[in-house]
C-alpha cells in the first residue's frame, strides 16, 4: 500500500479536516463524544415528540390538530433515524425507546440546570412542561428557531454518516419551526393572545438560551480536535438571539 | 445484535503479487441478510492461536454482480491479510457478519450525474462496486476515476476497469497515475499532491459538473484530496471518505488481566484513565457503578443512558475484577477482550484499573 510516506495518526487526521464514515474505523474517544453528540439528538427528539403529544388535544382547530400529530410523528421519526446510526456502534435500538420516560416533565416552575437531569441526554428546555395551544406555539417556535441552527452546526459534524441523516432533517425541523411561527399568528392576532404569547416568551426564552450549553466550555475544544464541532456555544447563541428577537418583533409581542 | 455466519469461498482469484478476490457464497437461509448496498464491507472473524482477529474488508462485486466478492491486499505483518493471500481455498469457510457501512450515495435511474472517484491501491475495492453498480443502474451518468499505484503491476482491477470501459462505452474514464513508473504523460506519475489534482481539474476533469465524489485511500492523501476538492468549489456534502477499514492497527484482543481478585474489603481502589489522565479514587462497593463514582469525582466520563442499551460508557477494566449487571450492547467478544458498560459496573476485587481510551 502507499502507507509508507503517508501514515497519519486518526487524530491527526480529524484535526485536519478528516472524516470518517465507519464504525470500525473511531478511537474509542471519538465514539465516546460522537454517541453522546447522537444521544443527546436522539433523547431530545424524543422528549420534544413526547412533550408534544398533549398539543395535539388543545389545537384549536383541525388543521392545528394535524400539524401537532405531524410534528409527534415526525420528531420521533428523525430521533430513528439517528438511533438506526447509533445501532452501528452496539446501540440496542429495540431496548433504547424503552430506557426512559420521555413524556415526564418537571413542574414548571423548576429551576433546571442546563447540565443533564437524570437519565437521559435530553436538553434541559425539554424538562419543561407545556400548558397550552399557545404555549406549545411559543415554545416551537424558538426552539425551533435554536434547533435549526443546532442542526446547521451537527450537519458538518466529521462522522459523515451522522452529517447526512442530520441535512435530511434540517428541512423537517424547519417545518416544525414554521408550524409554530403560524399558529403565533393566528393567536397574535387578539390583544389577549399577544399578551398570553408575551407571558410564555419570557418563560421559554431563557431556557431555549440555555440550550446553548455553557459559553466557553472547555469541552468544545476537544471536540473542536475531533472535528465533531466548529462554532462556539457563544457564536450560535447570538445568532439564535438576533433571530428570535427579529420573529417577536415581527409578532409585535416583544 | 450482529452476528457472525459462516460463508463459503467459491472462488480465489489471485489480483496481484499480493491481492486475491475472494468470492463469497452465504446459505440460502442467510442470502437476504448478506444482500448488499454497493460500497459497503463485510466484517469477518477467525482465530488466529488463542487470538481472536477481525478484519473488514470492502466488497468488491457490484450490487447486480450475483454475486458477494471481496478484495483483500497482504499488508506486511498482517495475520489475517496474509492467511486470506496464502492459505485460503475454495471449499473453506470464514465466518462474517453482514454487509455494513455508508459509504455510497442513493442511486436513481432517472437521473445523469456526474460521479468523480479518487482510489490508492487497495482503496479500489469499494470504487469498483460503486462504479460497477452505478454503471449498471444510472444508465446516464458517468464515472471519472483516478487510481493511485506504486506501479503498473500492482494495481488491482486493471482488467476489470478496462472491460468496464469497453461495455459502458463513454461513461468510464479511469486516470491511472503511478508513482514509481513514468508514464508518456508526466502528470499521471509520481504522488498525488495539491499541484497535481490543481492540473487534473484544469486539464482532464471539469468540477463544476460533479455531483458527487468518492475518496478511499491513506489518510494524508484522503485530507490533500478532500481540501483540494473542496478548493475547486465541490461542497463537503458533495464528497464522500471511506478510510481503509483494516489501515488503523487492529486492537490487541487479550482477555482482562486479573492481576488482583482477593476480595477482602468493602472499599475498591479505582484508578481511570480519561482523555490521557488518570486519576484513583476509593469508592464504597455499595452497588453503585463505576461510571458514577467517577463523575461524583469530577470525571467528565462518557455516559449517555445509563441503561446498559447505548454503550457509550464502554470502557476497558485493565486490572481487578468487575460485574456488569446488565449488558445490552457489547458483544461476547468485548467482553471477552474486557470491555465493559461503565455505568453497569460495580467493583468485586478490590482494587480496579479502567480505562476509557482503549
Amino acid at each position: 500500500m502507499m502507507n509508507d510516506a503517508d501514515t497519519m495518526s486518526i487524530e491527526d487526521y480529524l484535526a485536519g479536516g478528516g472524516k470518517l464514515s465507519s464504525p470500525d474505523n473511531v478511537p474509542p474517544r471519538y465514539r465516546a463524544e460522537l454517541l453522546r453528540l447522537m444521544s443527546s439528538f436522539v433523547d431530545s427528539e424524543l422528549a420534544g415528540s413526547a412533550g408534544f403529544a398533549d398539543a395535539i388535544n388543545w389545537a384549536p382547530g383541525i388543521s392545528q390538530r394535524i400539524a401537532a400529530s405531524r410534528i409527534v410523528l415526525e420528531k420521533a421519526a428523525s430521533a430513528e433515524k439517528v438511533l438506526d446510526l447509533m445501532e452501528d456502534f452496539g446501540t440496542d435500538k429495540a431496548l433504547y425507546n424503552r430506557a426512559h420516560d420521555w413524556a415526564t416533565r418537571q413542574p414548571r416552575d423548576a429551576k433546571v440546570d442546563p447540565r443533564r437531569q437524570g437519565g437521559d441526554m435530553r436538553l434541559s428546555v425539554f424538562h419543561a412542561p407545556l400548558i397550552s395551544w399557545t404555549d406549545a406555539c411559543v415554545m416551537n417556535l424558538l426552539m425551533g428557531l435554536a434547533t435549526g441552527i443546532q442542526l446547521r452546526e451537527l450537519a458538518q459534524v466529521s462522522y459523515i454518516p451522522l452529517a447526512d441523516v442530520i441535512r435530511d432533517i434540517i428541512p423537517v425541523e424547519a417545518r416544525h419551526k414554521e408550524l409554530g411561527r403560524v399558529g403565533l399568528v393566528e393567536i397574535c392576532a387578539t390583544e389577549e393572545g399577544r399578551s398570553e404569547a408575551a407571558a410564555s416568551v419570557d418563560y421559554w426564552f431563557p431556557r431555549v438560551a440555555d440550550s446553548f450549553g455553557a459559553v466557553g466550555s472547555g469541552r468544545f475544544e476537544r471536540l473542536a480536535r475531533m472535528g465533531l464541532r466548529h462554532r462556539s456555544n457563544k457564536d450560535q447563541l447570538e445568532e439564535w438571539t438576533q433571530a428570535a428577537q427579529a420573529q417577536l418583533a415581527a409578532l409585535k409581542i416583544r | 445484535m450482529s452476528r457472525f455466519t459462516p460463508l463459503e469461498v467459491t472462488d480465489v482469484r489471485r489480483e496481484t503479487r499480493d491481492a486475491v478476490v475472494l468470492t463469497l457464497k452465504p446459505d440460502p437461509a442467510d442470502a437476504e441478510a448478506f444482500a448488499f448496498t454497493q460500497g459497503q464491507y463485510l466484517t469477518f472473524r477467525r482465530m488466529f492461536g488463542a487470538e481472536e482477529l477481525r478484519r473488514s474488508y470492502s466488497i468488491c462485486s457490484g450490487v447486480d454482480d450475483g454475486c458477494l466478492k471481496v478484495g483483500i491486499k497482504r499488508v506486511e505483518g498482517g495475520a489475517f491479510s496474509t492467511w486470506a493471500n496464502e492459505e485460503v481455498k475454495v471449499g473453506d469457510h470464514i465466518d462474517a457478519m453482514p454487509p455494513m457501512g455508508r459509504f455510497f450515495t442513493p442511486i436513481d435511474p432517472a437521473t445523469a450525474k456526474t460521479y468523480l472517484g479518487f482510489a490508492a491501491g487497495s482503496g479500489i475495492t469499494p470504487v469498483i462496486s460503486i462504479i460497477k453498480t452505478i454503471l449498471a443502474r444510472e444508465p446516464q451518468s458517468t464515472f471519472t476515476l483516478v487510481y493511485a499505484n506504486r506501479q503498473m503491476h500492482s494495481i488491482m482491477f486493471r482488467e476489470e476497469l478496462e472491460d468496464l470501459k469497453n461495455i459502458y462505452l463513454g461513461r468510464l474514464s479511469v486516470i491511472h497515475i503511478l508513482k514509481s513508473e513514468g508514464q508518456e504523460i508526466d502528470l499521471f506519475t509520481g504522488r498525488i499532491d495539491d499541484h497535481k489534482l490543481d492540473a487534473l481539474f484544469d486539464l482532464w476533469i471539469d468540477a463544476e459538473s460533479v455531483d458527487a465524489a468518492f475518496i478511499c485511500g491513506p489518510e494524508a492523501l484522503m485530507l490533500t484530496i478532500a481540501d483540494n476538492l473542496r478548493k475547486h468549489g465541490i461542497a463537503d456534502e458533495q464528497i464522500k471518505f471511506e478510510l481503509f477499514a483494516s489501515s488503523q492497527p487492529g486492537r490487541a484482543v487479550k482477555p482482562a488481566v486479573s492481576r488482583e481478585t482477593s476480595v477482602t474489603g468493602n472499599s475498591c481502589a479505582v484508578s481511570v484513565t480519561l482523555d490521557g489522565a488518570t486519576r484513583s479514587f476509593t469508592m464504597p462497593k455499595d452497588g453503585n457503578s463505576i461510571l458514577d463514582a467517577a463523575v461524583a469525582n469530577d470525571m467528565d466520563a462518557p455516559y449517555s443512558c445509563k441503561a446498559g442499551v447505548c454503550s457509550t460508557c464502554r470502557a476497558r477494566v485493565l486490572e481487578g475484577e468487575v460485574e456488569m449487571a446488565v449488558n445490552h450492547a457489547l458483544e461476547d467478544y468485548e467482553v471477552r477482550a474486557g470491555y465493559v458498560l461503565s455505568c453497569q459496573c460495580v467493583p468485586v476485587s478490590d482494587k480496579v484499573v479502567l480505562s476509557y481510551d482503549e
